[in-house]
């Protein structure tokens, strides 16, 4: 019926005949389901909420009083120190390891390969005690320049202080994710965009600085993002070192208190805060890198240019 | 003597492990000239032209491009690779445009095109970015040097490709099935600015499947299967009166 409407006409843009009169508004009923979930959510959170507000054992009282206590923010303090300072030194570390581990060299990939399984295969809060007790290994290291007379003894247990055995263990931990991080920005580099630069005479200097690096950035830059708001609450790990970071600082005052619940709320609604400011970033950073690597079909693009 | 725009390759052996994908290539590109190579899928001729300007290396044979040993140095009886910094400077001389383009996805159209003589040769970049311009409105592109190539068509990113190519004022461009990866409608564009430059006098070894361009712009055919270059000669003759039985074979099949 349409068809023989359509064929057979000379200008191919005559109208068709109208199926409904008038256009009448279209309808989607809602359905039981629809209001049933909204009864669940808010019979969920309603009971929370009056189960937090009538339960005198929250002590929200105290709660108020130690948020903003000098122990409390000097740990908040370091845990941002111990955050930046592991995220730093582990991104430096994990960039060397990624460089090694694309190496053509089997032996310095093998190498790295080795590290980043170990590192991953480990839990970080034993690698934390490990190397706060390496002394135990190791009590005394000679740190020296080779072929020179130039060295020094150190003892491991005046190295390894709480902070230093931290710092260490969440670095080399961070090292290994960010080495994996890294190569997949790279291999995420098409082979040939290599071929472009080098046809054109680049450098393999000038390829990588102004090519290859530039494009690993969308995969690496979010995906680090992730990492700095994991390491985040990864520092409450280092409490049992007795680094007097967030969580520590809370179970000190709790352990001459026995306020347990109440502090560890003022310290979780630190740790709360803190990844969620990071997140408003984060998610700016995906929304850019997510839009500027998205392509638009080029029918789409064609079409938008002939309307112009 | 230099940057001469010539081509010549006697007995290119190229092999992948134990598969040998060329087997003995002459090829003979004279100034100025067009050449196109034609040839079943696999039958080596993006390595013969990766060759040609190194993105591969040759296991035998002798390559000459712009009149010089390409790559190596002969000396002491044997040809000597050259440091990467006068591999560079041969390759600057020879453009390659792609078949998937491979434009710089994180620099505009105009960037992509300046990219070459501003971090190349040093070109300051008020004189690389007028060039661009120029270069751009040549290939029909005038006012899309602010776009993307993801905001552009694949026939445009192919001639932004050409462009930045251009930008390096090769003796040579090489040309590896540069419309393959474009829908049908967008082929012609392409194919009107590779005439415009062979009209030029640029010298131009072209891949290609498309017959009409080779019969209508090129000098020379080649006829390349299973590596070896199976039939040579005047592009119409061959394209009309193939001699070579596998030649007919391919022609039948492709037209
Ligand atoms: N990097 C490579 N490693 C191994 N084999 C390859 C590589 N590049 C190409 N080949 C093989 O070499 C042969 C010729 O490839 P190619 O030159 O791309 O052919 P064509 O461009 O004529 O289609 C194919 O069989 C292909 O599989
Ligand atoms: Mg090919």
């Amino acid at each position: 019926m349409m068809s023989t409407a359509t064929t057979g006409s000379k200008t191919g843009t005559q109208p068709l005949p109208d199926l409904l009169p008038e256009n009448k508004k279209r309808i989607t009923p809602k359905r039981p389901r629809d209001y049933l979930c909204w009864a669940v959510a808010i019979a969920i959170v309603g009971g929370l909420v009056t189960t937090t507000v009538t339960n005198e054992n929250y002590q929200w009282p105290v709660v108020f009083s130690y948020f903003t206590t000098e122990a409390i923010l000097d740990g908040l303090v370091l845990t941002l120190v111990l955050t930046v300072a592991s995220m730093v030194l582990g991104t430096l570390l994990g960039l060397l390891l990624a460089v090694m581990r694309m190496s053509h060299q089997a032996p310095i990939s093998g190498l790295a390969r080795l590290y980043i399984t170990f590192f991953r295969g480990t839990p970080v809060l034993v690698q934390l005690i490990f190397w706060f007790n390496i002394a135990a290994l190791y009590p005394n290291i000679t740190i020296g320049i080779p072929f020179t007379d130039i060295s020094t003894p150190v003892d491991m247990n005046a190295l390894m202080t709480p902070l230093t055995a931290a710092i260490v263990g969440l670095t080399l931990n961070q090292a290994a994710y960010m080495a994996e991080i890294i190569r997949g920005g790279f291999a995420s580099v098409n082979r040939g965009q290599y071929e472009a630069a080098d046809s054109l005479g680049m450098s393999g200097f000038t390829r990588l600085r102004h090519v290859i690096i530039p494009q690993t950035m969308p995969a690496i830059i979010p995906a680090t993002g992730n990492q700095v708001i994991g390491m985040l609450k990864e520092t409450s790990l280092v409490s049992v070192l007795g680094v007097a970071e967030l969580l520590n600082s809370a179970q000190s005052i709790y352990a001459r208190t026995y306020q347990t619940i109440p502090l560890l709320i003022v310290a979780s609604l630190w740790y709360l805060i803190m990844t969620m400011a990071l997140s408003v970033p984060q998610s700016m950073i995906e929304r850019r890198f997510s839009r500027s690597t998205r392509r638009p079909a080029p029918v789409a693009v064609a079409t938008k240019e002939s309307l112009l | 003597m230099k940057a001469d725009g010539t081509i010549e390759a006697r007995q290119l052996y190229k092999s992948y492990g134990s598969h040998e994908v060329l087997r003995g290539i002459d090829l003979s590109v004279k100034a100025g000239e067009i050449s196109c190579i034609i040839g079943p899928s696999g039958s080596g001729k993006s390595t013969l032209l990766r060759c040609v300007n190194g993105l591969e290396t040759i296991d035998r044979g002798v390559l000459r491009v712009n009149g010089e040993d390409f790559g190596y140095v002969e000396k002491d009886n044997a040809y000597h690779a050259v440091s990467p910094q006068r591999l560079a400077e041969q390759r600057s001389h020879i453009g390659m445009v792609f078949q998937q383009f491979n434009l710089f996805p994180n620099m505009t159209a105009e960037d992509n095109v300046m990219s070459g003589p501003v971090l190349v040769k040093k070109t300051d970049r008020k004189t690389a970015r007028e060039q661009a311009q120029k270069l751009l409105a040549q290939v029909g592109l005038a006012g899309c040097g602010h776009k993307y190539p993801a905001q552009l068509s694949g026939g445009q990113q192919q001639r932004v490709a050409i462009a930045r190519a251009l930008a390096m004022q090769p003796s040579i461009m090489l040309f590896d099935e540069p419309t393959s990866a474009l829908d049908p409608e967008l082929v012609g564009e392409v194919l009107a600015v590779m005439r415009d430059l062979a009209h030029h006098g640029m010298t131009m070894l072209v891949v290609t499947h498309e017959m009409g361009f080779a019969r209508d712009v090129a000098d020379e055919v080649l006829f390349m299967d299973d590596g070896i270059a199976v039939e040579r000669g005047d592009a119409r003759e061959v394209l009309a009166n193939p001699r070579e039985k596998r030649t007919q074979e391919f022609l039948e099949r492709v037209l």
